[in-house]
């Protein structure tokens, strides 16, 4: 097990490296008008000194260099164009927080409506709750989020009687962009539980559950939502970890001072420190999310084995 | 012979499929008698195992009982509609051991967990008692060092190691009957004849009524004292092994049996039943294996025949036994069974 974990974190590093490597290299592919507001009216001079003293001058291996150099010293550096001069640690802790918020709690409510409707349209195939599922899974998936977004938006804040803006102090103005963010979820939780519960339903240990005697309550709890529940359970870090990136489209309608589109903002503004920053955190969650999701699916999943194989007898 | 112990009384059973409807079982009358095995022989697609699922209520859902009975401790199991009422039957009183092995076992538990569900809901064993039992019980099925082997999951299991468990968990809740849906199908054949044999020395030691479901006549040979031969949702002749075996009636049943590989020559092809079974989804007149039967009568075209008793034992339905119908002797090649007899029954 150790030793399986060993391995994988040698290779997400090695992944971490490359990617690192392709983003840092292309950025410096940008023509040099993207640093400047103004460049048509700046001076050859101001133009070079600003150059160098973002370190473009330098041949691309010392770059590059110097940008690991100061990473295994723990320091993200600088932001260059989006707040100049301001530590990016403290953008990003500035910002993550109410990211982190809004997405535990919406995940925790999508999983809270999704599980129970998966599983009640799976227990109702083909009958009234399914099809009212069905309806909602394909309601969600087919109309673009941005349409029923600005619905919630506009009836939901004139319902509640509050501000169509964000405003964190207020518990009800949390309610309507958390539920916006959970829809997406609950429908993907619904659909893929169904699916796996339907397909356990119809294996042959269901049937001999039910030739042993055990009621269809049990048989759905305690043998089909468990089975069905295991190939999901492998998600649930990746999307925990990245409830720090934020919703773009939720937070920028409510003006939600977080995350969600800061990575697209740096890059349009061409702030090499931000994006090299937010891409390998990005990364290293996504990373990491995935080799928790592995772990956990061995954790609970009996065949799976990191360990050497155990003859079968 | 001994007392009924279930009785059905011309069932049917029919599905209904893409809006069509079809007749799977066309009114089957059969007595199980108490302690015995009887055997249900018949090809893919004759009735057999949708016929012992009516018996548990497990038929899939768009599958129901039409008309007809299922008598059992003086109920009529064709009249239970709710699954309450079908708890008092499944495990408890009629348990089943399935085809395949590798399926039947939930992935997830351990054994132990698996068969302990069953003794829980039966005989009300809980902790310690319960797992006493689970290993008395996985003993009884042939598996050794059972205080381990219960904390281990299906997948640590071979197929016959795992066929044990599953026959485990019938014999956990102490049923009446055993209904064995083509035990060994999936096992190969070393292992076929542990499991049969295991089967077989559980019967004496629980005191179970067995109904085995196969379409391998060297299997019955083996262990059953009755046979019942279906074709086409019907039982076209049914009797005791010797009878089936050394006297046979029906020209399905010759045909079944001149189809045993055990029977062929070196060399020349083997016997095989030529067309196919009748779809079901039409209504069958007549004889359903008339079509078949290069020897067929005309009667046997135009109406179903009725059962002729050939002894208490033995009955067949087929017109040849009436009267007036012209001898036709059975092929040739059937004697070889008497003289080869014993050769079946070592298998």
């Amino acid at each position: 097990m150790l030793k399986y974990v060993g391995k994988r974190l040698l290779a997400a590093l090695v992944t971490l490296f490359i990617i690192l490597t392709t983003v840092f290299v292309l950025m410096r592919q940008m023509p040099i008008e993207g640093y400047f507001d103004n460049i048509d009216k700046a001076d050859q001079g101001v133009i070079d000194a600003k150059l160098h003293q973002l370190g473009l001058k330098d041949p691309m291996h010392i770059q590059l260099l110097n940008f690991y150099k100061n990473i295994l010293k723990g320091d993200l550096g600088v932001s260059n164009r989006y707040r100049t001069g301001a530590p990016i640690i403290d953008i990003i802790a500035g910002k993550a927080p109410i990211s982190i918020q809004m997405g535990l709690i919406s995940m925790a409510l999508s999983l809270l409506l999704g599980i129970p409707l998966g599983a009640k349209m799976a227990r109702s195939k083909y009958k009234f709750w399914d099809k009212i599922g069905t309806g909602f899974i394909v309601f969600i998936n087919a109309v673009p989020a941005a349409v029923y977004y600005i619905y919630i938006q506009s009836y939901g804040s004139s319902m509640l009687k509050i501000s169509m803006l964000f405003d964190p102090s207020k518990f009800l103005n949390w309610v309507l962009p958390v539920f916006s963010m959970s829809l997406g979820s609950i429908a993907y939780y619904a659909m893929w539980l169904r699916r796996y519960m339907v397909d356990e339903l119809n294996k042959d240990y269901v049937q001999l559950a039910k030739a042993k005697g055990v009621t269809s309550q049990d048989i759905t709890m305690a043998h089909v939502f468990r089975n069905a529940f295991v190939p999901m359970i492998q998600y649930i870090p990746s999307s925990l970890l990245f409830t720090i990136s934020g919703s773009i489209y939720v937070e920028s309608l409510y003006s939600i001072p977080g995350m969600g589109g800061l990575l697209v903002d740096v890059i349009t503004r061409q702030d090499n420190t931000m994006v090299q920053a937010l891409v390998m955190i990005y990364a290293s969650i996504g990373i990491i999310g995935m080799l928790l999701g592995d772990l956990l699916m061995a954790l609970i999943d009996p065949r799976i084995s990191f360990a050497k194989k155990e003859g079968v007898r | 012979m001994s007392e009924v112990i279930l009785r059905t009384e011309d069932l049917n059973v029919k599905f209904s499929l893409r809006g069509r409807v079809l007749h799977a079982i066309r009114g089957v009358s059969l007595e199980v008698y108490k302690g015995e095995s009887l055997a249900i022989v018949g090809e893919s697609g004759s009735g057999k195992s949708v016929l012992t699922k009516t018996f548990m209520g497990l038929l899939d859902q768009n599958g129901w009982v039409d008309s007809g009975s299922i008598w059992f401790e003086g109920n009529d199991l064709a009249q239970y509609k709710t699954e309450k009422e079908w708890l008092t039957i499944r495990g408890k009183k009629i348990a089943m051991v399935l085809q395949d092995p590798m399926t039947s076992l939930n992935p997830l538990k351990t054994i132990g967990k698996q068969i302990g569900e069953a003794l829980e809901l039966h005989q009300g064993l809980k902790g310690d008692d319960a797992n006493k039992r689970i290993q008395e019980i996985l003993l009884d099925v042939g598996i050794k060092e059972p205080a381990r082997r219960m904390k281990q999951y299906p997948h640590q299991f071979s197929g016959g190691m795992r066929q044990r468990v599953v026959i485990a968990i019938a014999v956990a809740c102490q049923p009446d009957i055993l209904i064995c849906d083509e035990p060994t199908t999936a096992l190969d054949v070393t292992i076929q004849a542990q499991i049969l044999g295991l089967i077989r020395d559980l019967i004496r030691k629980y005191n179970l009524t067995c109904i085995y479901i196969t379409h391998d006549l060297g299997v019955v040979a083996n262990v059953a004292d009755r046979i019942a031969v279906m074709y086409a949702g019907d039982i076209v002749e049914i009797g005791t092994s010797e009878e089936i075996f050394f006297s046979p009636k029906h020209p399905y049943t010759w045909a079944l049996l001149s189809s045993l590989p055990q029977l062929g020559v070196k060399g020349e092809e083997l016997f095989s039943i030529r067309g196919t079974p009748p779809n079901l989804f039409n209504e069958i007149k007549g004889d359903a294996f008339a079509p078949r039967n290069p020897k067929a009568l005309n009667i046997d075209f135009k109406e179903r025949p009725p059962y002729f008793d050939i002894s208490d034992t033995h009955k067949v339905r087929c017109w040849l036994q009436d009267p007036r119908a012209p001898k036709v002797e059975p092929p040739q090649v059937l004697e070889r069974i008497s003289t080869e007899g014993g050769n079946l029954y070592e298998q």
